[in-house]
């Protein structure tokens, strides 16, 4: 009797995690396992009869394929810019609202309010109000005696505005999340510290970095990796140019396979992609030390 | 003498976070006041501060909007597909959390590691093979093709499965003892008595799937199959034909539903952020 039910337990567990096994074998283990053997072959998705095994040579033409390589530049250039001033905004407006002051309530709102927008609306409107000819930040400059600035449709300035742009639309969500760790920050750590002599600097570095030092690890794992799989910013507002100056990986793999349906080629970048991004974000993890240190 | 020293920091202090709060709200307020304008309005008020000032309002760019690009429709099928991707994500991930924080039975532990470890694959990444199954499968410009491949998510599924391991046995017994059936159970008592992990997990859903925007591209290229987002970009990314007012006003409505969800679920939105990140 007893084992009938065990067995009966059995089956329904099995039962009830079995949909998320198929789908996750069918969507994503399967997607990941054709993408290692495409890697190895020319297939071209309009000639789907005559693909070829052709060994290691997608693998070696990657590493040589100079408009992969700028794009791998620009991607780290947008990483490198856009996730320390992302997480300095954040967790300055995060310090802020944590204060005690009237109208506390607005203030969080106003913040986070560009993070609601979706990234294809917020990239919209800053194509707009960034155009050259008759966008209105120019406008604004030319009434304080400014010349217009080619904002998206430079070399200089493409890959900057789209930084800009990136960390002010979306540093809500991390503020949101530096807000809930200031909470859980134990005040009267502050009020001995502050009977101790200790000022605000002290305060800051010796017990406010130190209590969010989970928060700040996992932020800048996320934000690392979301940096890294910039696409729709690019796409929407230069398109990858002005020649190719904001061109990224994931849109390389995107013109590449979906666009020119080379799947072998984008294959190979995809599985050296993807490997790339587990490897950082396991070594963000190693490098910083943890909490149970 | 100290207390009017405090009083002009305290409004620096105001003066400084208002400051940042304009910055913060005025690209959102010119789209929405802008979308009210004639588009000749608009240039007109672009060299004043008028250009923030709501005046001679009108809903003329909505009207032409609704007529010249349909959007209404592209806004009913995001709505659709999200509300679809939130059920079919709520009941497959609840599922295997609930499998793996209640039952027994062996390779439970292999497939809890499984999970655990594909959190750490970046999706977006493996985009392109997804599509080449979706491909090969044939549901390419389908609907089960769009939504399928994101209604499994490892981080949903480990959430779920943080929640129900704190679930009071003594509840499951009393349900085993009254024989009713596992899946009756879970439907009549489970998903009520945790109604806020899945209001926290269905609103994060529902606004990833509202927003996406790489894969309905590539899944869906039908125009009258498009989500708004992909809509948004094929018709209005071009500044040069496109009259800016019917922009702004596209790009109001793509947001109204978006506004709407998070006043209603603001502290959901923020927990769920939380609990993401947290564990």
């Amino acid at each position: 009797m007893v084992s009938k039910n065990k067995k009966n337990d059995m089956i329904v567990g099995y039962l009830f995690i079995l949909p998320a096994m198929i789908l996750l074998f069918l969507f994503i283990i399967w997607p990941m396992g054709s993408a290692i053997s495409y890697s190895f072959t020319d297939y071209f998705l309009l000639k789907p009869g005559q693909q070829e095994f052709i060994g290691l040579e997608n693998y070696i033409r990657l590493f040589k394929d100079e408009q992969l390589i700028t794009s791998f530049i620009n991607t780290c250039e947008f990483v490198i810019k856009v996730v320390p001033l992302q997480l300095f905004i954040a967790l300055s407006l995060a310090l802020i609202i944590n204060k005690h002051f009237k109208g506390n309530g607005f203030y969080r709102v106003a913040y986070f309010s560009p993070a609601i927008l979706s990234l294809v609306v917020v990239s919209i409107l800053w194509s707009s109000l960034l155009n050259p000819t008759s966008g209105l930040i120019n406008e604004i400059l030319e009434n304080f005696n400014f010349a217009p600035q080619p904002f998206l449709t430079s070399v200089e300035q493409a890959m900057n505005s789209i930084v800009v742009i990136s960390a002010y639309s979306s540093c809500g969500y991390q503020m949101l999340i530096f807000l809930a760790g200031l909470k859980n920050i134990d005040q009267s750590m502050y009020e001995a510290a502050t009977i101790d002599g200790a000022n605000k600097v002290r305060q800051f570095f010796h017990i406010t970095i130190p209590g969010l030092r989970a928060i700040i690890i996992y932020q800048l794992i996320t934000i690392v990796i979301q940096a890294f799989k910039l696409i729709v910013q690019p796409m929407v507002m230069t398109g990858g140019g002005p020649d190719y100056s904001t061109i990224t990986i994931l849109q390389f793999i995107y013109e590449e396979g979906f666009r020119h349906r080379y799947i072998g080629y984008a294959s190979a970048v995809t599985i050296v992609f993807t490997i790339f991004l587990i490897v950082v974000s396991l070594l963000i993890k190693r490098i910083l030390p943890n909490e149970t240190d | 003498m100290k207390l009017t020293k405090h009083r002009k920091n305290k409004i620096l202090f105001y003066i400084g976070i208002t400051f940042l709060a304009i910055l913060f709200l005025i690209p959102t307020e010119w789209m929405i006041v802008s979308s009210f304008k004639s588009e000749s309005t608009i240039f007109k008020d672009m060299n004043s501060l008028m250009a923030f000032v709501p005046h001679d309002l009108s809903f003329t760019a909505y009207s032409q909007l609704l007529d010249y690009y349909n959007v209404f429709n592209n806004i009913i099928n995001s709505l659709f597909y999200a509300s679809i991707m939130v059920i079919l994500g709520l009941i497959v991930n609840s599922f295997a959390g609930y499998s793996l924080a209640m039952y027994n039975y062996p390779g439970k532990n292999v497939l809890f590691v499984f999970i655990i470890a594909m959190m750490i694959v970046p999706i977006e990444a493996i985009i392109l093979p997804m599509y080449l199954v979706v491909h090969n499968l044939h549901l390419l410009n389908t609907i089960p093709g769009y939504i399928l491949p994101f209604v499994a998510n490892v981080m949903n599924i480990f959430l779920f499965r943080q929640t129900f391991i704190t679930y009071p046995q003594e509840l499951v017994e009393a349900g085993k003892i009254d024989g009713i059936s596992s899946f009756r159970f879970f439907f009549q008592v489970v998903i009520p008595t945790s109604s806020s992990i899945y209001v926290t997990i269905g609103v994060l859903t529902f606004l990833a799937s509202w927003n996406d925007f790489l894969w309905p591209v590539m899944a869906l290229s039908e125009q009258k199959m498009m989500p708004i987002q992909v809509a948004l970009n094929a018709i209005f990314s071009d500044r040069e034909h496109i009259f800016t007012n019917h922009t702004m006003a596209a790009l109001t409505i793509a947001s109204i539903p978006v506004i709407i969800i998070y006043s209603i679920f603001q502290k959901y939105i923020v927990e769920g952020a939380v609990r993401s990140g947290i564990k």
